[in-house]
């Protein structure tokens, strides 16, 4: 009889979603068998979503790849095996060459974003700022628009515990499907409604978080800020407004009053979204009368060229009905308000003494993480070469009145920015945690860019799509083999993350690569890399913690999380006292700030892009259920069954004679995609829907035609704008 | 007093189509690549202009006449005096004429195994007290048990548009439902 001894451990999912699970696993004889929800984590409640109870296939997917692999040549989908030793001694002489052909490391460039926000994987970023100064992707893709318009109203990205959402009277998801994307807050959304809470769904789509609302208002794309202007306009017709919350904590009534009054009436805003002028009346009189009201304003409808100035319109109703600052009302959207309790030490590591850098703007070094925590001052008005690539020069740290930093281009228009720098050019890229190649705007234009490199280093689980122009696959440890702390940018819980089983095949850790590449770096070129070359991962989880945390957390060890993990006692609710963080400290209608950043400063109406009569249709990419962006999608317990479809609603459908499982091409000026229609209930007219995400080797390139327009706002905090995909523009034939 | 007969019972109204449960079930018992024991199916529904849907989360219904149990040549299957329906892998051959015969796609054939299975409502949690790991998964509590020999049980609905047709093997399953009466929609062009 075979002796089973289960063991049992503690897990936290690091993708970039809303839930940020605890997770435990279970291993029997050196296998992960299988995960679990925690039911310690109140707000996660014992469950997972379908695609982390889908992580025992991830871990041990054959198609994983475990071992160092040189591709040669690039793109020829020739791979073969060769050594950690032969890696890193490959990347760190190349580095090095670099430095010596350029007099910095100017010409190596990171491209890093969301596909793990665990804090040891930080050291990624914190190798490199340990080598000195590099070329950086920085901005963000999702959500900098929405963050922006934030900024200038509340003056930080502050919000509730979503728990308290269970508390309101009205709760209003405006562009934004949980079923699908945040499946646990849909619990505390059904127990607002079990106490007589009204849900209404505002979303072009009629998804399945609408098929559950007490109102679904079908908005036209990137018309939110008509509709929000009318609702702000009926208030006002009736008088409804809370005049002593406007007098006390608001700047700039009397400007968007007189706004208002001037050039918005009801029925021009329900024509301009698209619905009966009913539809205004009833979200108006939610807000006014049924408080607590909670607004959650998606990301979706941020990623249009009026993105940002649409979430400034959404918000400004819920201040002139004073639904701010009080528990199980207000606005969310996501917030990192917590993150910065963690130390980041495994970011912040010094450049060697007298590295050479980029000279930014006069008075302006680079915020050092690109995500979005630290103000990029003056932002929004930074001086722009070529390509709208950041002006500067090359200079040496330590040089009189010179401040160096890395050398930014935009994550969202990577590949134009990377051709536009020449002084020095870039020529090594490292990726990690990312699919460029899946998930950039008009993906095609990757190919010249990537031409430049001499040496594309990727790390990852799988060969996705950025694997064909790899030089160097290098094997990551999924979170069931490695230590690591994550928190959410959603909910109040601090859990840790153990390894269970060991790194698979010869997989390592993000830390553990930088630790080794600094160790060969060192070996090379001494002094090359201060990076720290030895501790063990559960010591570097340590240094994350700080006092501050352990009295949040109410606990004064990290290990006291491998019991269960703890809500930290953060404020409850935010903005209490209308308090706010803005310059004059009340809710800023009227923001200088923004104006100062060339935008309006009032939540004026914006149009949204239009199509032309050449591409006369919209093309949303909305979010998979079984997918975050590259991820998952392309597990066989997920999407195995999935394929990449366009949605058409049935009157389009009509009129160009496609039935579901037709063959059909969306094409546009950037490129063409082939793909299975699917006639749908769920699209309004004149729209085509694809649900974006990495369905597998072989799958259509959807980003091949999507993108090419900004937003409006995200240089003020994250430094640069982010694509407006929702301003894609096609035409369909049938094949 | 009768005695315990298990079914499902989904609440149609608050199933959310996430399919943490479809998942679920795959982690805890290692199904085979192809195989779900439970699926959620979309139905989107239209009449008179207006629209809706809705999911439905299904596996083996455990039904009353199980025709999986009839047809099966080697006699695999077998059910328990509390409704559960048992597959035995161990006398299955893979011939999947239950799989041809069961309206409902309960019974699934896995090549890599060469045997058919299926959803045996975690009758192994089941005894031991315990919920099945469907609904334990279920974030809004849409899909949970119901002992059918409860005289309240019949309040609920053996059918909803979607399902196939329940008159040849009586499945034990039943859903709470009010189909196209409780949403509103924008007045959409």
């Amino acid at each position: 009889m075979v002796t089973v001894s289960a063991k049992r451990f503690r897990h936290l999912c690091p993708r970039n979603c809303f839930s940020t699970c605890a997770i435990i696993s279970t291993v029997e004889n050196g296998r992960l068998v299988r995960v679990e929800g925690d039911p310690e984590h109140g707000f996660t409640r014992g469950r997972l979503c379908a695609k982390g109870y889908a992580y025992p296939q991830l871990i041990y997917s054959r198609r994983r790849i475990t071992v160092p692999m040189r591709q040669y040549p690039r793109g020829s989908g020739h791979w073969h095996r060769i050594s950690w030793e032969e890696a890193l001694t490959t990347i760190a002489a190349k580095i090095l060459e670099l430095k010596g052909r350029y007099g910095s490391l100017l010409s190596v460039c990171l491209n890093k974003q969301s596909g793990n926000f665990g804090y040891l994987h930080y050291a990624v970023e914190g190798m490199f700022n340990a080598m000195g100064y590099i070329t950086r992707a920085e901005g963000n893709s999702c959500w900098s628009a929405g963050l922006d318009a934030r900024i200038f109203d509340l003056g930080a990205d502050r919000q509730s515990d979503p728990e308290d959402m269970a508390l309101a009277r009205s709760i209003v998801l405006w562009g934004v499907n949980p079923a699908w994307t945040a499946v646990h807050q849909m619990h505390f959304i059904t127990m607002a409604r079990e106490q007589g809470a009204t849900l209404v769904v505002i979303d072009p789509l009629y998804t399945a978080t609408a098929a559950q609302a007490d109102y679904y208002i079908q908005v036209r794309p990137g018309e939110d800020g008509a509709l929000a202007l009318g609702v702000a306009r009926y208030i006002l017709e009736r008088g409804w407004q809370d005049e002593d919350f406007l007098r006390e904590y608001v700047l700039g009534w009397p400007e968007f009053r007189s706004y208002l009054e001037r050039e918005v009436s009801v029925v021009w805003a329900a024509e301009k979204a698209g619905v009966a002028p009913e539809a205004v009346a009833v979200l108006a009189k939610l807000l006014a009368w049924y408080k607590p009201a909670a607004i959650w304003t998606g990301m979706g409808l941020q990623r249009h060229t009026n993105g940002g100035q649409n979430v400034r319109a959404i918000t400004a109703p819920a201040a002139m009905t004073g639904n701010l600052g009080q528990p199980g009302g207000g606005l969310y959207y996501a917030s990192q308000q917590t993150w910065n309790l963690l130390k980041y030490n495994a970011r912040d590591w010094p450049p060697p003494p007298g590295a050479t850098g980029w000279v930014l703007w006069p008075g302006v070094v680079g915020d050092g993480a690109g995500d979005g925590l630290e103000p990029v001052a003056g932002g929004g008005s930074r001086p722009v070469g070529a390509a709208g690539v950041v002006a500067g020069r090359q200079a040496r740290a330590g040089d009189p009145g010179v401040a160096v930093g890395h050398r930014p281009v935009n994550t969202n228009d990577f590949a134009r920015q990377v051709l536009a720098c020449t002084d020095p050019p870039v020529k090594m890229l490292w990726v990690a945690s990312r699919g460029l190649a899946s998930q950039d705007p008009l993906v095609t234009s990757l190919e010249e860019a990537m031409g430049l490199m001499e040496t594309v280093v990727l790390v990852d689980h799988f060969l996705t799509p950025t694997a064909r122009f790899a030089d160097i696959f290098l094997p990551a440890t999924t979170p069931f083999e490695e230590w690591d702390v994550v928190l959410s940018y959603w909910h109040y819980w601090l859990g840790i993350n153990q390894p269970a089983i060991a790194p698979v095949g010869e997989s390592r850790s993000d830390l553990e690569i930088a630790m080794h590449l600094s160790a060969k770096m060192n070996e090379l070129s001494p002094g090359s890399c201060t990076f720290p070359t030895s501790g063990s991962q559960e010591e570097w989880v340590a240094a994350e913690f700080t006092p501050e945390i352990y009295v949040l957390a109410d606990i004064r060890d990290y290990r006291e999380l491998l019991d269960r993990p703890r809500k930290l006692a953060w404020p409850r609710v935010s903005w209490e006292g209308g308090k706010f963080a803005t310059p004059s400290g009340k809710y800023e209608l009227c923001s200088e700030q923004a104006q100062k950043c060339g935008l309006p400063s009032l939540p004026v109406y914006v149009p949204p892009a239009a199509p032309s009569p050449a591409y006369p249709y919209r093309l949303l990419t909305s979010h998979q259920q079984l997918g975050i962006n590259s991820q998952f999608l392309h597990l066989g317990w997920l999407g195995g069954s999935e394929r990449a479809t366009v949605l058409l609603p049935p009157g389009l459908a009509r009129r160009l004679g496609v039935r579901s499982g037709m063959q059909v091409c969306l094409y546009n000026a950037s490129g063409e995609v082939v793909l299975p229609a699917m006639v749908s209930r769920q699209v309004p007219e004149d729209v085509l829907l694809c649900y974006q995400g990495w369905y597998g080797p072989g799958a259509p390139e959807i980003n091949a035609i999507v993108g090419g327009l900004m937003t409006d706002m995200g240089s003020y905090k994250t430094g640069f704008p982010a694509p407006a995909l929702y301003d894609t523009f096609v035409n369909i034939y049938v094949l | 007093m009768s005695s315990l007969r298990w079914a499902f019972l989904l609440d149609v109204n608050k199933c959310l189509g996430c399919r943490s449960c479809e998942v679920a079930c795959k982690n805890y018992y290692h199904l085979g690549e192809s195989q779900r024991y439970r699926r959620v199916a979309t139905v989107e529904w239209g009449n008179e202009g207006r629209d809706g849907l809705f999911f439905l989360s299904l596996a083996c219904n455990h039904c009353e006449s199980p025709e999986c149990f009839r047809v099966c040549p080697e006699r695999a299957y077998r059910k328990r005096r509390d409704g559960i329906v048992i597959h035995e892998a161990r006398l299955c051959t893979g011939c999947c004429t239950c799989v041809q015969a069961c309206p409902y796609g309960g019974p699934q054939y896995d090549a890599d195994a060469g045997k058919v299975g299926k959803c045996n409502l975690c009758v192994g949690l089941l005894d031991q007290g315990e919920e099945p790991v469907c609904v334990r998964a279920c974030h809004t509590e849409a899909l949970r048990l119901l002992d059918l020999s409860n005289p309240d049980a019949v309040a609920f609905a053996a059918w909803v548009p979607g399902f196939p047709d329940t008159r040849l093997t009586h499945p034990a399953v039943r859903f709470v439902t009010s189909c196209g009466g409780d949403w509103k929609m924008g007045d959409h062009r």
